[in-house]
């Protein structure tokens, strides 16, 4: 059935392949911008990665006027003020972040506080409470998951309060991310294959959920089908640059997909363990990602039916008769989870984490039922199934 | 789908006629009915609720009361926690005419919610269960995302007591 109504949006510049951060310099001229502050943390430093960027910004005659590079995994407000403190000091005009969704999310709220004043980041919490646009902000992702690159959302910690403070506004989307795959050729192997499972799980719910719209799906198979030809390449061959370039893409791709589609049931539980037991948000996708496909095949069997294509290519998808499409697909994702715990130990249980108690699957489950994701799951899930499904994601 | 023929006056007209029963139905199901009772009493006593029709209504507004049921209020969209309002006259006329669910309408961009995204979630549930009590069967299939039918002496008490408790309302004040 063809999608009665839908909305999609993403005006963020995608400036990709190989020597995309020689662009830098011409993209900063045409907003104006000559002072650009670097936003990073101290792995990414210590990697290396900022002395291409740096390289690729002097050679185009832009100096960083100041670099921030104590962003940490959780980021909270104290990092942000600082951050937006060296901003100020330092007579800044453009935000370049260089990291991951921690990163990405940091800039995003420090952009709030240079653009709009203050120190006081919670008046603008919540969604649409941006009055106008922010100062030029551009995102160099140095791994291949979480899409916060083209997404308009940030999340915050308030230590003090203990919670997460959302930010949602379309001026939180930056004005360019530029992909290069130098910038992910250092990613360790376990990383790689827990931010690609992250990707990879983006871009199936986007496809399955209720939000799915023609658009959407176009950016999901895409990114759904290089993820499957790239990501165990990627892990054999850390060094391979065009199978790094596919994933970065691909990785962009499921983030636009997503932030237009919406995600369901593996996010509900994804971000339930993650506040329950503090595991990485790829991992949670990778761990529950083919249990509530299973979940949800007697209600949109067709639509997991059809990842068959992207995922095992034409010889596959043809060969298999339309009824067993959806479990053919699902078991394609165990069988790239299984090669993954072969190559980097990534967990495929819960019990295979070694960080959740079973006792704690009932909190999971009690938080998984609020989590606003599951609104756009395309199956009802009540919390005794909710119960179920953990129990066998358990192991 | 195109513009539905029903003129937009007689849409809003029924619409706000329906957000009047609904309202009324979430106070009497946050008594009557066990599962709406458990959903209500995790917000806050005090929590304020309002659905609303861009760009004047028509709305409702519900807050929780101190023992935990839902009262009907009379204060702003800029007083309430959760704000849930449809774009259009059209958009909401669909889900009250049942020819939309609540989720498959959040889906379609047809409503935007403003307040904690998991109190958003816990709304809607209230309103499915009601539904699911109150509708016939045939019209609450399309209301709701999956329909579990309830045994028909449980439907019938509860629904029956619902329908009691709305109709009382409408003539006790």
């Amino acid at each position: 059935m063809s999608k009665s109504y839908y909305e999609f949006f993403c005006p963020v510049k995608i400036i990709a392949g190989h020597s995309a951060l020689e662009h830098i310099p011409f993209e900063l001229s045409t907003l104006g911008a000559k002072r650009p502050m670097v936003l990073t943390d101290a792995g990414v430093r210590k990697a290396g990665l900022l002395a291409p960027v740096e390289a690729a910004l002097n050679s185009g005659g832009i100096e960083v006027a100041a670099v921030f590079d104590d962003v940490p995994p959780d980021s909270s407000l104290a990092t942000v003020r600082a951050a937006a403190a060296l901003y100020r000091e330092h007579d800044c005009d453009a935000i370049l972040a260089i990291g991951g969704g921690s990163v990405i999310d940091t800039s995003k709220a420090v952009n709030i506080l240079v653009s709009l004043g203050g120190d006081d980041l919670k008046v603008y919490a919540g969604a649409h409470n941006l009055p106008h646009p922010l100062k030029p902000q551009f995102v160099i992702p140095t791994t291949s998951g979480t899409g916060s690159e083209v997404t308009l959302a940030a999340v915050i910690s308030d230590p003090e309060r203990s919670v997460k403070l959302p930010f949602a506004s379309y001026y939180l989307m930056p004005n360019a991310t530029i992909l290069d795959p130098r910038m992910t050729l250092t990613l360790p192997a376990h990383i790689t294959a827990m931010t690609g499972m992250d990707a990879m799980t983006h871009a199936v719910e986007a496809y399955t959920c209720l939000a799915a719209n023609p658009i959407s799906d176009a950016y999901a198979t895409a990114a759904i089908q290089k993820i499957a030809n790239n990501l165990l390449t990627a892990i054999d061959e850390p060094k391979n640059a065009d199978a790094r370039l596919e994933l970065a893409q691909a990785s962009t791709m499921a983030g636009i997909a997503f932030s237009n589609a919406m995600v369901g049931l593996v996010h509900s539980l994804g971000h339930a363990t993650g506040a329950v037991c503090h595991l990485p948000h790829g991992l949670c996708m990778s761990l529950y990602l083919p249990y509530a496909l299973e979940f949800n095949k007697s209600v949109n069997g067709a639509r997991i039916g059809e990842l068959l294509l992207p995922l095992a290519g034409a010889e596959v998808y043809a060969k298999t008769p339309p009824a067993q499409r959806a479990q053919a697909a699902i078991d394609f994702i165990r069988r790239l989870r299984d090669q993954l715990h072969a190559k980097t130990q990534l967990p495929r249980t819960l019990q295979e984490t070694g960080k959740v108690r079973r006792d704690q699957l009932g909190e999971i489950a009690d938080r998984a039922l609020n989590d606003g994701s599951i609104i756009f799951n395309p199956k009802e899930a009540d919390l005794g199934q909710l119960e179920a499904i953990l129990e066998k994601a358990w192991g | 789908m195109t513009a539905h023929p029903v003129s937009l006056r007689a849409q809003r007209a029924y619409v706000a006629l329906m957000m009047t029963v609904i309202s009324r139905g979430l106070c009497a199901a946050s008594i009557n009915d066990d599962e709406v009772r458990r959903e209500v009493a995790r917000f806050a006593p005090g929590y304020r609720i309002v659905m609303t029709v861009f760009p004047d209504g028509p709305r409702f507004a519900l807050s929780v009361s101190d023992d935990h049921r839902f009262v009907r209020g009379d204060f702003s969209d800029a007083e309430a926690d959760l704000v849930i309002r449809f774009k259009h006259i059209s958009h909401a006329y669909l889900v009250f005419t049942f020819q939309e669910g609540t989720a498959r309408a959040f889906a379609n961009d047809r409503m935007v919610a403003d307040g904690d995204i998991s109190d958003s979630i816990r709304l809607v549930r209230c309103l499915n269960r009601m539904e699911a009590l109150i509708l016939p069967g045939l019209v609450a299939r399309r209301a709701v995302k999956e329909y579990r039918p309830l045994p028909l002496t449980q439907k019938l008490r509860t629904a029956g007591g619902i329908y009691a408790r709305v109709a009382a309302s409408f003539f006790g004040r």
